[in-house]
């Protein structure tokens, strides 16, 4: 056992000051996707609706409901319309009520592509 | 596949021996028509013929049929039986092949069949309380499900022991009842329905592509060699060849799953042996790997790798090369160190036995049948591309306790290591072949860090799944595992064992 203690004393200390600093790790994972509101239409937030395999969006009426609890990050969205739609870099998800998780993105008319 | 004779071997033989039956052979599949009344003799033949019984399973419709899938290693083919079953009961097939006894209860909960002979059957995956309406595959059994338990009367000194489901932090919900008299195990019984998802059940009516998102999940540990299963199955009943380089890449993402699980194990075993620093060591290794994988392949645990008809995404080459030998460096050297100190040695040397024996009788699979001695390894026994060009190192011990269930993952390691090299310089990775339109069945295989990993699956004519099988190497592993931990072990051996088993219950229960 002293062995242990003297490799563990040798090793130093290796986790790091997260969250008092950034992780340099953090920026190889994936985040849940933002949308540029400007880019959606309807025909687009219906793609997207039908993509996303955990059911995290979902349109209604003129606006597009993200809600990132149901989110996964598997980037299906991001293949489908790689112009409108961008990994958002927030891996930290935190809120004091269901709802903060919902997100309304309005859509705009008929988008040309 | 077409209809003819198969080549000589188990399914000729078995041919002969219940006659009349039209064969479909594929490449590496034949699958036989067995009549029901002709189900007992078929089982007896190919149990005394030596063939090992990977799965059981039923599939859904106006008849129940029943699936046995045999694995003729030797043979490197698979050989599928199938049944319709008319009556409510079918031949107690357990009895013959015991590795059957799991599936028959799982049948049970699922379909409303059971085998012959009232043979009392456990709750294996649906909660107590599943009524009429819960999701199942088939219909409700007319009586419930015996809950486990141990199979004597407790009496004397002995008493249960329960533990669980919700254990320490991190561990999955698992819920023991423990015999003891104090100090050995005199009997242990598992719940393992806590986390039923009915995957198998959500996976109806979806597309391929839809359904590998769910196929990954069910083990999140095991999620390439899953996935792998269920995109071959696809792949075979559609008649579609991915492209080489998927391939390669599929096996440089199963190599680095191994070797993450193999790590974690380490710790694991580090953890329930108290040796806090050697824990931390084999962390450290393991994060360092789980980054690997996140800078290769955009995600810690790998999901999202695989598709059907090939992958989504080639590894990045450069990162992998470059992080591979300083991470596994990490856990070798955790590794010689912890094979070099005794106090951690003696708990592990003769602790959680499997024989040989129990693991041919049970059908186990991976590591643990290995270092039982059982020489079985799918991708050697099975290959598929890639690993027909570039076959691993097979590691087998024969002592059956939890010391060579590590030696076996550590040679393991390293061997994955030297694969990851070879494929990476095999070619170009990535690609992915269109899948056509049409319906069809099909069998996939891999081989996950647990052992085999088996999918079945059948598509209607407009490419939706009408009935997916996922069989994870925990479904089949578990079995084994009350025999390990009665083998002369005491209390404080049962998270030594666990560990060295390396299963989960959300792949057994899905």
């Amino acid at each position: 056992m002293p062995l242990w203690f003297a490799r563990g004393l040798r090793r130093g200390i290796v986790t790091t000051r997260y969250p008092a600093r950034p992780d340099s790790s953090a920026a190889g994972l994936p985040t849940p996707p933002a949308f540029r509101a400007g880019m959606l239409d309807h025909r687009l937030a219906d793609l997207l609706v039908t993509v996303c395999p955990s059911r995290a969006l979902y349109r209604d009426g003129d606006v597009l409901q993200f809600d990132v609890g149901r989110c996964t990050a598997c980037g299906r969205c991001q293949e489908a319309a790689p112009g409108a739609v961008a990994p958002s870099g927030e891996f930290e998800l935190a809120g004091t009520s269901r709802a903060a998780f919902v997100k309304q993105i309005p859509l705009a008319p008929e988008v040309g592509r | 596949m077409t209809t003819l004779q198969p080549r000589p071997g188990t399914a000729a033989s078995l041919l002969s021996a219940i006659g009349g039956a039209a064969p479909r052979e594929g490449d590496r599949v034949v699958t036989v028509p067995v009549p029901a009344a002709q189900l007992e003799a078929a089982v007896h033949h190919l149990a005394a013929a030596g063939a090992r019984l990977a799965d059981l399973f039923a599939a859904d419709g106006d008849q129940v049929t029943l699936r046995l899938v045999w694995g003729l290693d030797s043979e490197r083919q698979y050989l599928v039986t199938e049944t319709p079953i008319d009556a409510p009961e079918y031949p107690p097939l357990s009895d013959i092949a015991p590795a059957a006894f799991t599936e028959e209860c799982e049948i049970y909960e699922q379909f409303g069949v059971r085998p012959a002979g009232g043979k009392p059957l456990n709750r294996v995956a649906l909660p107590p309380g599943a009524g009429p309406d819960f999701p199942r595959l088939g219909h409700q059994p007319q009586e419930a499900p015996e809950e486990v338990h141990a199979p004597h009367t407790v009496g004397g000194q002995a008493f249960e022991f329960p533990f669980g489901p919700v254990r320490q932090a991190g561990v999955e919900s698992l819920y023991y009842g423990l015999v003891t008299s104090g100090e050995e195990i005199v009997d242990l019984y598992l719940f393992t329905w806590h986390k039923h998802r009915g995957l198998e059940w959500r996976l109806r009516g979806r597309r391929p592509a839809e359904a590998m998102f769910l196929a990954e999940r069910t083990e999140g540990l095991s999620a390439t060699a899953i996935s792998w299963a269920l995109a071959a199955a696809v792949e075979s009943a559609l008649g579609v060849q991915p492209p080489s380089g998927a391939l390669l890449t599929r096996g440089i993402a199963l190599e680095l799953e191994r070797l993450y699980n193999h790590a974690a194990a380490m710790a694991a075993l580090c953890q329930s042996t108290g040796l806090s620093v050697g824990q931390a060591a084999a962390e450290i290794a393991l994060e360092r790997l789980l980054r690997l994988n996140a800078a290769t392949f955009g995600h810690r645990y790998l999901f999202g790798v695989l598709d059907a008809g090939g992958v989504r995404r080639a590894p990045d080459q450069a990162a992998l090369r470059d992080g591979l030998p300083g991470a596994y460096g990490e856990l070798r050297r955790a590794a010689d160190a912890l094979l070099a100190t005794n106090s951690f040695m003696d708990r592990l040397e003769a602790t959680g036995i499997v024989t040989t024996e129990q693991a041919r009788r049970l059908g186990l699979v991976g590591p643990v049948a290995r270092a039982a001695g059982v020489p079985i390894d799918g991708r050697l026994d099975q290959p598929t591309a890639p690993y027909a060009a570039y076959p691993p190192a097979l590691a087998v011990r024969d002592a059956g306790d939890v010391l060579a269930r590590l030696r076996v993952m550590l040679d393991e390691a390293a061997d994955s290591v030297r694969l990851i090299g070879d494929l990476l310089d095999a070619g170009p990775a990535g690609g992915t072949a269109a899948l056509p339109a049409g319906g069809g069945s099909g069998l996939g295989w891999a081989e996950s860090s647990r052992g085999e990993a088996l999918a079945w699956v059948s598509l209607d004519a407009d490419g939706r799944i009408t009935r997916a099988r996922l069989r994870p190497a925990s479904v089949r592993n578990w079995r084994g595992f009350d025999d390990a931990a009665r083998s002369q072990n005491v209390f404080t051996d049962i998270p030594i064992i666990e560990a060295s088993f390396w299963l989960t219950v959300a792949g057994t229960a899905r």
